[in-house]
């Protein structure tokens, strides 16, 4: 589990990033971690990993204080970057060289993953795609069976077929021991393979809550027009009409529309715990 | 604290292990490299010519000397490579997120380039000078032939580490004594571990860096010295220093024991200061 408690950071010669900033997740969750630019995902996943020091807080993941680097907490954190270098070598020589790092390597769901993106074990990592690569990182990262596992833009590169691979393997190869933490823009990709959004912006959470929570709260319509339709917490026009949120009413459950859920949370619409603004502060987007 | 999260056996093994899988192209095309270069100075620098009026120590301990010292030159520059992740903010959240301790991080790289380093080295550069000695004889006969036989053999002495024992032959052979032989050791030692830690502290333009961080250095004793100077010898004018050379009851000057001492002194802060910077490091 992570505990972050009134940690702040800032880069130097840089205004603070975060400011007394706390979250706590449990494990067995698969957290999609979204912000637009610069609201400090991919620091967050930086003192998460231990990359980072804090300039104030405590951090506490698994028991362990990340930046110590621990080696036995290393051992169980893997971090999918989203820029990412490998030695000229070929997969299986680099799978030689770094499994046996990792005490629960299970090499069985790493070729099983191969398979599924049609990886080769003897492709040379250089001379393969940028989401050939990241492919191959995705499988390494969940064959090492760590009990946090960091995602930083994960489905950036990805075709299309490979996006829905993506998602599958994900769901089927995390464990209720696991905590899986995605960062992403591309919130489409992962609406599917979450079960808990963490919505940050100017370093503080501004919503967090499981899906199935908001599958109770809010449902989620495209409608060809708005009349007649009360309580439009949130609507963009579309092609079709226009993508609602309205609030779930009557054990009405609809597919999370996160992309919508998103932009009604930067746009203020939605807050965290979930409240119904009055009609005049919904935002069109155009 | 646990000790196995400081240092475990297995981790360090599997940590080389992983090095040497990534990199043992790199390093053996290094191993090649160094011998063929050592090679060529070795053959460039022996005399191909012999010059009248001919001596029979024409090439000896000494000049042996000279070119080992050239030499590690290419030593220092593997050493230098150390820690050759740390180079770019990518390969760095890589490196540090390698599952082992910051010390056995620390001693991998110690181990492979500095221990491992050295011994190649030192097996190249015996290999090495006998092999241009032979080259360069050989050809020394198919020059002239004023040389035959054994006397051919003595113009360029035949490589043997004992040569390194003898401080100095002029004017009568003197050897190292083993304060002194020791210091002259740890100050290469001292110099390797300055290279050493270059890119732990450096991320980019890592030599550079440190040969400004060395003259800032030298510049910095320097004004050191020119203020004890002012303070312990008054009639000290300007910028010069009273540096006074004595000689003490066990054979050294004052200034032996200075520049030894630094050699002495010098690895034990250089080694934990790269040990705690690589502990420090941020992405």
């Amino acid at each position: 589990m992570i505990n972050i408690q009134n940690v702040s950071f800032h880069y130097k010669k840089k205004s603070p990033l975060f400011n007394d900033f706390s979250l706590e997740v449990e494990s067995g969750h698969i957290v999609g971690l979204l912000g637009k630019n610069g609201a400090g995902k991919s620091t967050l996943l930086n003192l998460i990993s231990g990359l980072i020091q804090p300039n104030a807080g405590k951090i506490n993941v698994n028991g362990f204080v990340p930046f110590n680097r621990n080696p036995n907490y290393l051992a169980d954190v893997y971090m999918v970057p989203e820029e990412f270098a490998f030695p000229p070598i070929s997969i299986s020589t680099y799978v030689k060289a770094f499994s046996p790092l990792y005490p629960n390597f299970d090499y069985h769901k790493l070729y099983d993953i191969f398979e599924e993106f049609e990886l080769q074990p003897t492709a040379n990592l250089n001379k393969l795609s940028h989401g050939q690569r990241k492919k191959f990182l995705i499988a390494f990262a969940l064959s090492t069976n760590c009990k946090m596992l960091v995602f930083d833009e994960p489905t950036n590169g990805l075709d299309i077929p490979s996006k829905s691979q993506f998602r599958k393997i994900m769901v089927s190869s995390v464990s209720e021991e696991q905590l899986v933490i995605i960062s992403t823009h591309q919130v489409k990709d992962i609406d599917t393979v979450i079960d808990k959004v963490v919505v940050i912006e100017d370093g503080q959470i501004i919503y967090q809550e499981n899906i199935n929570e908001i599958t109770l709260k809010l449902y989620f319509d495209l409608v060809p027009s708005l009349a007649g339709i009360e309580n439009v917490l949130y609507h963009e026009i579309c092609p079709l009409g226009h993508k609602i949120i309205v609030p779930a009413t009557d054990g009405n459950e609809s597919s999370i529309d996160l992309e919508l859920l998103f932009n009604a949370i930067i746009n203020k619409t939605i807050n965290s715990p979930l409240t119904h603004l009055p009609k005049d502060r919904e935002t069109a987007t155009k | 604290m646990n000790s196995n999260n400081f240092f475990s056996f297995s981790r360090f093994y599997r940590l080389l292990r992983n090095d040497i899988l990534l990199n043992h192209k790199k390093y053996l095309l290094t191993i090649v490299g160094g011998f063929i270069m050592g090679f060529i100075v070795m053959y460039l620098y022996m005399p191909n010519l012999i010059q009248q009026p001919y001596s029979n120590s024409s090439f000896n301990a000494q000049r042996y000397s000279s070119l080992f010292i050239m030499c590690l030159f290419g030593l220092g520059a593997f050493v230098g490579s150390a820690f050759s992740e740390l180079s770019n903010k990518v390969k760095i959240s890589n490196y540090l997120l390698v599952p082992a301790s910051t010390f056995e991080k620390f001693l991998s790289q110690f181990t492979i380039r500095v221990v491992a380093g050295t011994i190649i080295f030192l097996v190249i550069f015996w290999v090495d000078a006998h092999l241009a000695r032979i080259a360069v004889l050989s050809r020394i006969e198919g020059l002239n032939g004023q040389l035959a036989g054994p006397e051919k053999y003595d113009y360029i002495k035949k490589f043997h580490w004992s040569m390194f024992l003898i401080k100095s032959n002029y004017p009568t052979v003197t050897n190292w004594r083993l304060f002194e032989g020791i210091g002259f050791i740890l100050t290469f030692f001292s110099a390797g571990m300055f290279l050493f830690s270059v890119k732990i502290f450096f991320r980019k333009l890592g030599l550079i860096k440190t040969g400004i961080a060395l003259v800032a250095t030298l510049y910095l004793i320097m004004v050191i010295m020119v203020c004890f100077s002012h303070l312990f010898y008054p009639e000290t004018k300007g910028f010069s220093t009273g540096n006074i050379d004595y000689m003490l009851s066990n054979g050294y000057t004052n200034n032996d024991i200075f520049q030894y001492s630094i050699a002495y002194l010098a690895p034990l802060f250089l080694l934990p200061l790269g040990y705690f910077k690589l502990k420090e490091k941020q992405l």
